[in-house]
């Protein structure tokens, strides 16, 4: 499969030139399959230009299918949604796997962004594919685009979010965004390490180096050495940092990155290969 | 005054490096009477580097007063509001204002800060927050500004403002679409209508009375600010969206007898190089219509003094 970037930027879109390197758009990811299958996983900003990329392709004909994980409903994960130029296209399909228990739930949550107060699109029934929203059920595995997807629920502040293992055969990639640490510092729960375990790719949540974390009241964010830790107790072979903080400029990414390879080999992840996630790029595993 | 552009986009906000020069952040423009609190106009995410700016003033310790005058609450004109500093600390005071919809206020604001959409609600901000509801007409005073209003014509309406202060006057007109071939209302429009039939009287009426409106709140006006996202072409394909185009920004800005025209709420495809573009070439428009104002296109960082300094 190959895993490519369009948002790694966490909380709200941050553009500039300082950000040009890393990007300054919110989480997207899209995953490939080797049989042309099509995962999307959060619908950030960086899903708009996913969206204009695709319109080349199938889903500009209206022939377009995909399945699209949702870590979580906060804004920076589903705000590019109405900016999601195939789903304007008669004829293309999406199913939506998320949080809220049922699929009724998550329904209404995404439709709350589609009110009109806020929105000129009013409802989601104004979209012209079909979109269908599925609650997930965490320790379930089901089958998306030939994949098979497993969902785990973590903490993210006062609420939740879900990772989702993502495995092609014997190839595993871990999505792991917004993982909150109920104490800076604390180690990754044997849940969570039992659940990254082995994979080819973690993509971990980095938001922070360890000094702004504890600057903020929210704990819904990991910083670096917990991205660390946990893929040196889960023994993966490559760790992605992702979902950088607004106020992060390319520099102070580039930064944390070598603060974390440096906290890779120090703790016994020397053979930790890592990735930092920038927009556009692609990982093939 | 001084008037500041902290975000020049609409739709969404666009990172990269083919927005540097004019910037990626959603609508935000800081107006600055003379030894006064800041009167920002919208909340787009252009809102969260003017807080932090604001934060090494008095709302740094907890003494900043803010107005906030929203043209209406679509996203790209809201979503910067819980990424604003200054409400994160006690003491500090900011009202907002905006025209009266079917929820209040205060409801439509919370809807954007609650659980699962944002960890922190807004009854949690530390800073006092007052809602002032608006009707179109409304004048009213912040400080010795004085503030009018006047209706636009866009999905759910939205409200141009004139701030008169200083001896200048700087209007706001986004989101708007012409006056010439849709009434927008609640009705969402599946695609664009023809431009080819004409209006029925009554709609055309209501159109021209919006319009004059419009006129007569920019008469004169220093700086005229407005919703330019389409080009001529593109409005033709997507009358039914509630944006204009430098053409109608043209000819509202020399009926109103305004100095200055700036184009604003840029699309957000357009890159820096297509809005380069598009200012030349209208610049040479303005010229050869021997216009007496001059054509100027917003870009963050952008400030423009107006009146007595």
């Amino acid at each position: 499969m190959k895993i490519r970037f369009w948002g790694v930027r966490g909380s709200i879109p941050a553009p500039g030139p300082d950000t040009n390197r890393y990007g300054g758009n919110t989480s997207c990811v899209s995953v490939t399959t080797d049989a042309g299958g099509l995962v999307i996983i959060d619908m950030g900003t960086g899903l708009m230009h996913l969206g204009n990329h695709l319109m080349a392709g199938a889903f500009g004909k209206g022939e377009g299918r995909a399945a699209i994980l949702l870590s979580h409903t906060h804004w920076d994960h589903i705000q590019g949604l109405g900016f999601f130029a195939p789903v304007f296209v008669a004829g293309n399909a999406f199913t939506v796997y998320g949080p809220g228990g049922s699929p009724q739930v998550l329904e209404e949550i995404l439709e709350g962004q589609m009110d009109p107060n806020f929105s000129p699109l009013q409802t989601l029934k104004n979209f012209s594919a079909t979109f269908d929203v599925q609650a997930v059920r965490c320790g379930a595995p089901f089958e998306a685009a030939g994949l098979r997807i497993t969902a785990r629920e973590h903490a993210h502040g006062s609420t939740t979010a879900l990772a989702f293992r993502i495995e092609e055969g014997d190839k595993a990639f871990v999505y792991a965004s917004d993982v909150g640490q109920p104490e800076p510092g604390a180690p990754p729960s044997p849940d969570a390490i039992a659940f990254y375990r082995g994979a080819d790719v973690l993509l971990h949540d980095t938001t922070y180096k360890p000094a702004d974390q504890a600057k903020r009241r929210n704990r819904g964010f990991s910083t670096f050495e917990d991205a660390a830790a946990a893929a040196v107790a889960a023994r993966v072979k490559r760790l992605v940092t992702f979902h950088y903080d607004q106020d992060y400029s390319d520099d102070d990414v580039d930064a944390l990155v070598a603060s974390c390879r440096a906290t890779l080999d120090a703790s016994g992840g020397a053979d930790v290969e890592l990735v930092p996630a920038r927009e556009g790029d692609e990982l093939a595993i | 005054m001084k008037v500041r552009f902290w975000g020049v986009r609409g739709s969404i906000p666009v990172p990269g490096r083919a927005t540097n020069r004019y910037g990626g952040n959603t609508s935000c423009v800081e107006v600055r009477p003379r030894n006064a609190a800041p009167i920002i106009i919208d909340a787009g995410t252009g809102l969260r580097r003017l807080g932090k700016s604001l934060m090494e003033e008095a709302f740094g310790d907890g003494r900043g007063r803010a107005s906030i005058l929203i043209s209406h609450t679509h996203w790209d004109h809201v979503q910067g509001l819980p990424f604003f500093s200054p409400l994160y600390r006690a003491g500090n005071q900011v009202d907002i204002f905006a025209r009266q919809r079917d929820l209040h206020l205060e409801a439509v604001f919370s809807a954007q800060n609650r659980s699962p959409y944002f960890p922190v609600p807004l009854s949690a901000m530390e800073a006092e927050m007052r809602f002032h509801e608006l009707i179109e007409g409304t004048r009213f005073e912040i400080g010795h500004a004085t503030v009018s209003c006047t209706r636009l014509n866009h999905p759910w309406i939205a409200m141009a403002y004139r701030i008169d202060v200083d001896g200048a006057a700087v209007v706001y007109c986004a989101d708007t679409a012409p006056f010439t071939d849709v009434l927008f209302g609640k009705e969402f429009l599946h695609k664009a209508p023809s431009l080819d039939e004409p209006l029925p009287p009554a709609v055309a009426a209501e159109l021209a009375r919006m319009r004059a409106g419009v006129v007569g709140l920019a008469r004169n006006a220093d700086l005229l600010i407005y919703d330019t996202q389409f080009t001529k072409e593109e409005y033709r394909r997507f009358p039914h969206w509630g944006h204009s185009h430098p053409d109608d920004a043209i000819a509202i800005a020399r009926d109103a007898g305004a100095k200055r025209l700036c184009l604003f709420h840029h699309a957000p495809m357009r890159s820096d190089d297509d809005n380069d573009r598009i200012l030349a070439q209208y610049r040479e428009v303005v010229r050869a219509q021997e216009d007496r104002f001059e054509l100027v296109s917003a870009y963050e960082g952008l400030e423009i003094t107006l009146g007595d300094e």
